[in-house]
């Protein structure tokens, strides 16, 4: 009888290391092997949550699996992004949607739990808004560089959507890199700065391109420069900021940008997987009309490059972070 | 004709049915579900409005959103948690109604003001978008310092009781609402180090704990309640009684359409606004918040009114004034269309062919609200015994659902106490709201006023809108201690005039 009851238990812890084995030669072999999750670290609703679920739409065919979209919301995006970092049992299979939040956040709050750069694999960037830098239509600058001469002896209000947000930190941005005298007023969101500055009741924003765009083109609004590197196909008549040629303006270069991260310790497979994944979806032309709805262009960097031009991002931010005093 | 032809044609469509009927059903049932919001609820859905048709999708959408604006009114009323913020108003009224018996009528009420309301706000956005656009741009933070202003004073009337009392709850609620970020630079108040409390006190399990808990814990401290059982609850809303609501319901309607024309108020603002405007001009007075039928018409009212004018700014000047239309504004850029002043240009018979969909929307909510009520007005059946563990699993749950966040079931708790202390010492919880709500509206437009006038503190009379706002809150003030006055002379002599000579 104990003989019978031995050899079962061999038997059995056998084929668990056999059924173990076979798990691991799966996971090697191909990813994904579940569901993916894409952790959104903002609130339903928000342009990240959007283009999140948009691209896990897409996503899902490319991978022929459930790619779930997961928010976690809170304290800028470092609550969502602090989890990611933790890792845990489903880290293999989590992605999640950093954006420009991921590095000002890092540079904002003093004492976060996890490394901004270290605690992270970078796959890839998926997608980038320029900022535009955008006048009332009854303001009398009608460029950046009459902007700035005005803004040395006089005091001009910006706009934002709120402490730490990409459209705060390019304004302080601004403001450092050209001496201009400037008050940032933080409104609740986008939606919410939108009147203040159609009204007047604010010189100047950085917004994003999609907020602003109909206003634009309505002339509401005037555009005196965006923020990215090359001009907008969207608004080619508007020079880029880093074209402006003074006032320090040439390391003016931000987007605001969105990537999938994932926890240093996701597989190497699931690595390839999602960037074949990716570059599939991004050609896909849902995407890129999802994209130009936005004035967006499809992302440029990934893997190394990516991690490359996050460390950038961050240093930026560190510096106009300690600049105009904004600590968490 | 060709254009009427075009609308038509954009608007008749099997899948806009649909549609509407669909997204209105799932408004109501995730809107009567604490924790999940109307927000949410558009935010999920948003995903598969991609591949329809835009008519279709924007309609899908703004059905959520007006099935969830009612919605949040049944558990309100049924077990005292509001579905959704803007609902902690109507359980003023509604709960205690249904304590009463009469939950089938409070529910029909909630429906039929609501209904009403929804229909004039659509009527709003569809002939007067223009000029509330208008003052919406007018309205700049000196503006909106003042309208909170105006709207702090209802304090003074949902104080009931003692005023004492009341304004400690305000403050006690503003200074909870000071938790979290500072809006202009970004330090911590009041967080005690917890990056929980960053993002400030979660509302949802705020609401929860406060009106749930305290229900529960009463429940089980007392052991025996009266279980009032009326038939499926009761009777409906009479006629004679929606005569009598129905001033009150169109004043609450026009309330929440200029609260949800200007940007960033919200609905819950204009529950309150149009409840207190209602309790103060009504003879049944004494009997608000008691289980007044009219106190629950008017809140509905205010809430509603807010739904269809929330899309003016949206559609007419391409600005989302809350949460909800910015996803709405999402879903619109998806289809390659730009709300604001060109689409009204472009693509004006896909804007009329949404306006003829969202009226039919106010149709459907009708239908739908009513056969939910039939078999939600059997909850109140319920023995209490069986129904409050099933109430505390949603309030958990609700909590939880939120921010996927377990300090906020913490949290929830904790205001389950707090509000249980209020009931027991006699601290009204409205009032305390108010000021949650308000608070930060108050602080941040303040601040707002003064950063983008350089201090000078002229920018605070600088227009009409500011002079209209200060005259109706000094007199609101002066109203009311007209009245403290006058009820305590009453109250000296009691016989009035008639005293023996």
């Amino acid at each position: 009888m104990k003989k019978l009851i031995s050899a079962t238990c061999i038997a059995a812890c056998g084929s668990a290391l056999l059924v173990s084995a076979s798990i691991t030669t799966a996971n090697a072999a191909d990813w994904p092997t579940k569901d993916v999750r894409l952790v959104v670290p903002y609130a339903p609703g928000g342009t990240t949550d959007v283009l999140s679920r948009r691209v896990a739409d897409l996503l899902k065919d490319a991978l022929d699996t459930n790619v779930i979209v997961e928010n976690r919301p809170g304290a800028g995006s470092t609550v969502g992004t602090g989890r990611l970092a933790r890792g845990g049992r489903d880290a293999d299979h989590t992605l999640l949607m950093a954006s420009p939040g991921h590095t000002i956040g890092a540079a904002i709050y003093p004492d976060l739990a996890y490394d901004p750069v270290e605690d992270f694999v970078f796959i890839q960037n998926v997608i980038d808004i320029p900022n535009v830098m955008v006048v009332p239509a009854s303001s009398p600058y009608n460029s950046v560089v009459e902007f700035i001469e005005a803004a040395q002896d006089q005091n001009m209000a910006f706009s934002h959507s709120g402490v730490g947000s990409s459209i705060h930190m390019s304004g302080e941005l601004f403001k450092t890199l050209t001496g201009s005298d400037m008050t940032a007023v933080p409104f609740a969101g986008s939606g919410a700065a939108l009147p203040a500055l159609l009204g007047g009741d604010v010189d100047v924003s950085f917004e994003n391109m999609p907020t602003v765009y109909s206003h634009i083109k309505s002339g509401d609004l005037r555009a005196l420069a965006v923020t990215s590197a090359e001009r907008s196909p969207y608004l080619p008549d508007v020079p880029t900021l880093s074209e402006i040629g003074e006032y320090n303006l040439d390391q003016f270069v931000t987007t605001a940008w969105f990537g999938l991260i994932a926890h240093n310790s996701f597989p190497e497979e699931g690595f390839e997987a999602m960037q074949n994944a990716l570059d599939e979806v991004m050609e896909r032309e849902e995407f890129l009309n999802f994209a130009e709805q936005l004035g967006a262009q499809p992302g440029q960097v990934e893997g190394e490059e990516f991690k490359q031009f996050v460390i950038e991002d961050l240093a930026r931010w560190q510096a106009v972070a300690e600049q105009a005093g904004i600590s968490q | 004709m060709e254009n009427l032809n075009e609308v038509l044609q954009l608007f008749l469509s099997v899948d806009n049915f649909i549609a509407i009927a669909l997204g209105v059903v799932i408004g109501v049932t995730v809107g009567s579900i604490p924790g999940l919001t109307a927000t949410m609820a558009v935010a999920l859905a948003l995903p598969f409005t991609f591949s329809m048709q835009p008519v279709a999708a924007i309609l899908l959408l703004v059905g959520i959103y007006k099935g969830g604006m009612y919605g949040g009114s049944i558990t309100a009323i049924l077990i005292r948690t509001p579905g959704s913020p803007a609902s902690a108003c109507t359980l003023l009224d509604g709960y205690p109604m249904a304590q009463q018996g009469h939950a089938k009528k409070a529910l029909k009420t909630a429906l039929f003001s609501s209904v009403i309301a929804d229909f004039i706000s659509n009527i709003a956005l569809i002939f007067f978008a223009a000029y509330l656009a208008k003052i919406a741009l007018n309205f700049g933070a000196p503006e909106f310092f003042w309208l909170i202003c105006f709207s702090l004073t209802i304090i003074i009337s949902l104080a009931s009781g003692s005023m004492v009392k009341g304004l400690l709850a305000a403050l006690m609620g503003i200074l909870l609402s000071l938790v979290g970020l500072d809006s202009v630079f970004g330090s911590q108040r009041l967080t005690f180090g917890n990056y929980n409390l960053m993002d400030s006190i979660s509302f949802i399990p705020l609401l929860i704990g406060l009106f749930a808990i305290p229900e529960i814990i009463e429940f089980y401290r007392k052991k025996v309640v009266p279980h009032i059982k009326a038939k499926a609850s009761g009777a409906g809303m009479t006629l004679a009684e929606l005569k009598r609501s129905l001033k009150s319901i169109v004043r609450g309607s026009l309330i929440g359409v200029i609260i949800g024309a200007i940007p960033g108020t919200g609905a819950t603002a204009a529950a309150f606004i149009s409840y207190s405007d209602a309790r103060r001009r009504s003879p049944n007075k004494a009997n608000f918040g008691k289980g007044e039928v009219e106190g629950v018409a008017a809140a509905e009212a205010g809430n509603n009114g807010v739904a269809g004018a929330t899309l003016i700014p949206l559609l007419s000047l391409g600005i989302p004034g809350d949460v909800i239309t910015a996803i709405i504004l999402g879903a619109f850029m998806v289809h390659g269309l730009t709300p604001g002043p060109i689409m009204f240009q472009e693509n004006l018979s896909l804007i009329y062919a949404l306006f003829l969909g969202i009226m039919f929307s106010s149709l459907i909510l009708l239908v739908v609200g009513n056969a939910a009520i039939k078999y939600f007005s059997l909850i109140a059946d319920i023995p209490k015994s069986i129904l409050f563990p099933i109430v505390l699993m949603f309030c958990v749950y609700g909590a939880y659902a939120v921010n996927n966040a377990t300090f906020d079931i913490w949290l929830m708790l904790a205001f389950g106490v707090v509000g249980y202390l209020f009931n027991r010492t006699g601290i009204p919880a409205a009032p305390f709201l108010i000021g949650f709500i308000l608070g930060p509206m108050f602080e941040d437009n303040l601040r707002r006023s003064l950063l983008i006038s350089n201090g000078d503190l002229s920018v605070f009379v600088r227009g009409p809108i500011t002079w209209f706002f200060i005259a109706i809150t000094f007199g609101s003030i002066a109203f009311a201690v007209f009245r403290f006055f006058r009820d305590r002379h009453a109250k000296a002599n009691p016989l009035g005039n008639e005293s023996p000579s």
